[in-house]
């Protein structure tokens, strides 16, 4: 059984279990999707994160009691699984785009083949995003690649540069300061404030990282940056 | 439009934030003192939400390129082509004209907002500018600010000064504790409400630490399955020093929270300054919610006043002074 619980006296938090699963963030993101679906109207926005979801309400529109009941006539009865939406992620590995690619592969005793090979073959699931805007939490990463963080991290990392930081790998959406190794680089935009979807992946899609080469990375780039729209 | 002659201290342009745009990672943002704010708006006849300045510390020295109604919303002293003008109260600029504002005697932040609000192209639906993310940008000395066309603008109003906040002195901020209570021991969180903690200076408008005495974790330790971080998120990492994350906050974060601040106490936490003390009291979820249910009929009220929809009068009730607003039946 979940639990409920306020934090705050604006959100109420909906803890479904205490690990990193993918069963449990399916009811995480199918329980956000019923409550968005239903916008009650003292909803101001869900986030779901890993094991959790919080529920952000108007304390003027109802009080914890009323919104606690509310969320709980508004859990579906069977968590159904929607189709697996599937994002491909054109990177384009090691030289200028990655360069701590070779640190990675001496770190985990590989080639930095393997080391590409082996970070595109996984499909990863988007658990969450935060910690910035577009920033997805990714799991599925193989251990065989796992290498700890920049002991000093980069004050500016370009956007699209795809990292690894420990068990986790995932790419800076925007640019920012950052101590993850990289590895590589999408010519992506992968969060656009223009759109009404300013993300490329959602909470419970599937990411997969698609090799490219150089000349495939700058004709993609200059599609998706070339011109300011 | 409006020039920004010198701009001595961070001044950014903000509403009261960027909502729905969590799950995606982008930070709420929006005013640190929504109530300064909202009176500041209300001054000038905008809407609550109507984009303004916020400054730090010290507010800019602006120059009139068109006539507006302007308020200064803040305890500084303001000058208006040299003359000594008052805080919490609404003026007429004609073109040319010079407003300076200086530098706040208590406080943290203030705020300056004019008849119609600042024009600005939302990003996500919200004006609010958000460093980090590069949404907007700090001005700058000769930025140029258009304005909104005002509704009805009226000069001269102000707000009762009962009704002005004070934010010098220390400080009782009221949480509800959780959501990780079960991080902190019964020692921790006994530490954490009776003890004075005190903003050191690593403060900006993502969040404050404070220091004080450490509050002791459970064995369940500092480090959580990163969830999501609401306003006024008290966080304690192993250290035991708790930070308070505020408007520019991440949406989520790995340290346990200890308690989250009551909304009618986050401008209050926000206006504290470097070695000013706080105390923590814990109250329940309700007595936060009637709290701020009482603050929201209080806004209403000077907001009703304000616009001229209300009239305010001092009433004596056994000794004690009252300020009521009366609202005209007949003006509905």
């Amino acid at each position: 059984m979940p639990i409920f619980k306020p934090a705050g006296d604006s959100a109420i938090v909906i803890i479904f279990g205490d690990e990193i699963d993918e069963g449990i963030n399916d009811r995480v993101q199918a329980v956000a999707k019923s409550i968005e679906e239903k916008a009650p109207s003292w909803l101001i926005e869900v986030v779901p994160t890993y094991t959790s979801l919080y529920i952000y309400y108007d304390p003027l529109k109802a009080s914890y009691s009323e919104v606690l009941q509310g969320v709980r006539s508004l859990l579906p009865a069977k968590i159904k699984k929607g189709k697996k939406k599937i994002v491909e992620i054109p990177v384009a590995y090691g030289d200028e785009f990655g360069p701590d690619i070779e640190y990675v592969a001496h770190h985990n005793s590989l080639s930095v083949e393997e080391v590409i090979e082996i970070h595109s073959k996984p499909l990863y699931r988007v658990y969450m995003l935060g910690f910035l805007p577009g920033f997805a939490y990714l799991g599925g990463m193989d251990g065989r690649i796992s290498t700890p963080r920049l002991e000093n991290p980069r004050t500016r990392v370009p956007a699209g540069s795809v990292g690894i930081a420990g068990m986790q790998t995932g790419w800076y959406a925007i640019e920012s300061p950052g101590g993850w190794r990289l590895i590589g680089r999408t010519p992506l935009k992968t969060f656009e404030v223009k759109k009404p979807n300013p993300s490329i992946v959602a909470p419970g899609d599937y990411v997969r990282f698609v090799p490219i080469d150089e000349k495939k990375f700058w004709e993609i780039y200059g599609r998706k940056w070339g011109k300011d729209d | 439009m409006i020039e920004l002659l010198e701009v001595p201290a961070p001044t950014t342009i903000q509403d009261l934030g960027r909502y729905g745009f969590q799950k995606f990672g982008v930070p709420v943002s929006g005013v640190m003192d929504d109530f300064s704010a909202r009176i500041a708006n209300y001054l000038v006849g905008n809407e609550d939400n109507a984009p303004l300045l916020e400054f730090v510390l010290r507010g800019p020295t602006l120059k009139f390129h068109t006539s507006t109604i302007f308020a200064v919303a803040g305890d500084c002293n303001i000058k208006l082509n040299g003359e000594r003008i008052d805080s919490w109260k609404s003026y007429r600029a004609e073109k040319d004209d010079i407003l300076e504002v200086g530098e706040l005697n208590s406080g943290v932040y203030g705020y300056i907002a004019f008849a119609g609000g600042v024009a600005c192209t939302p990003i996500l639906g919200s004006c609010s500018t958000y460093l980090r993310g590069g949404f907007g940008r700090a001005l700058r000395r000769g930025d140029m600010l258009k304005l909104n066309a005002p509704s009805i603008p009226k000069e001269g109003l102000y707000l009762p000064p009962e009704l002005i906040p004070r934010y010098s002195g220390h400080k009782e901020i009221r949480v509800i504790l959780g959501p990780q209570k079960e991080n902190f021991t019964r020692r921790g969180i006994e530490t954490f409400l009776n003890s004075y903690y005190t903003l050191t200076p690593h403060w900006d408008r993502m969040g404050y630490r404070l220091d004080g005495p450490p509050i002791e974790h459970s064995k369940k330790g500092a480090d959580i399955i990163t969830d999501a971080i609401p306003a006024g998120s008290i966080q304690v990492p192993s250290s035991g020093k708790p930070i308070v994350m505020l408007a520019d906050r991440q949406t989520t974060g790995g340290y346990a929270k200890i308690a989250v601040i009551a909304r009618v106490d986050l401008a209050k936490m926000a206006q504290t300054r470097v070695g000013e003390r706080i105390k923590f009291k814990a109250i329940e979820v309700e007595e936060a919610q009637a709290l701020l249910r009482r603050r929201e009929g209080n806004l209403r009220g000077i907001k009703e006043y304000l616009v001229g929809r209300a009239r305010a009068y001092r009433i004596r009730v056994s000794g004690e002074e009252f300020l009521v607003f009366v609202k005209m039946l007949d003006s509905e």
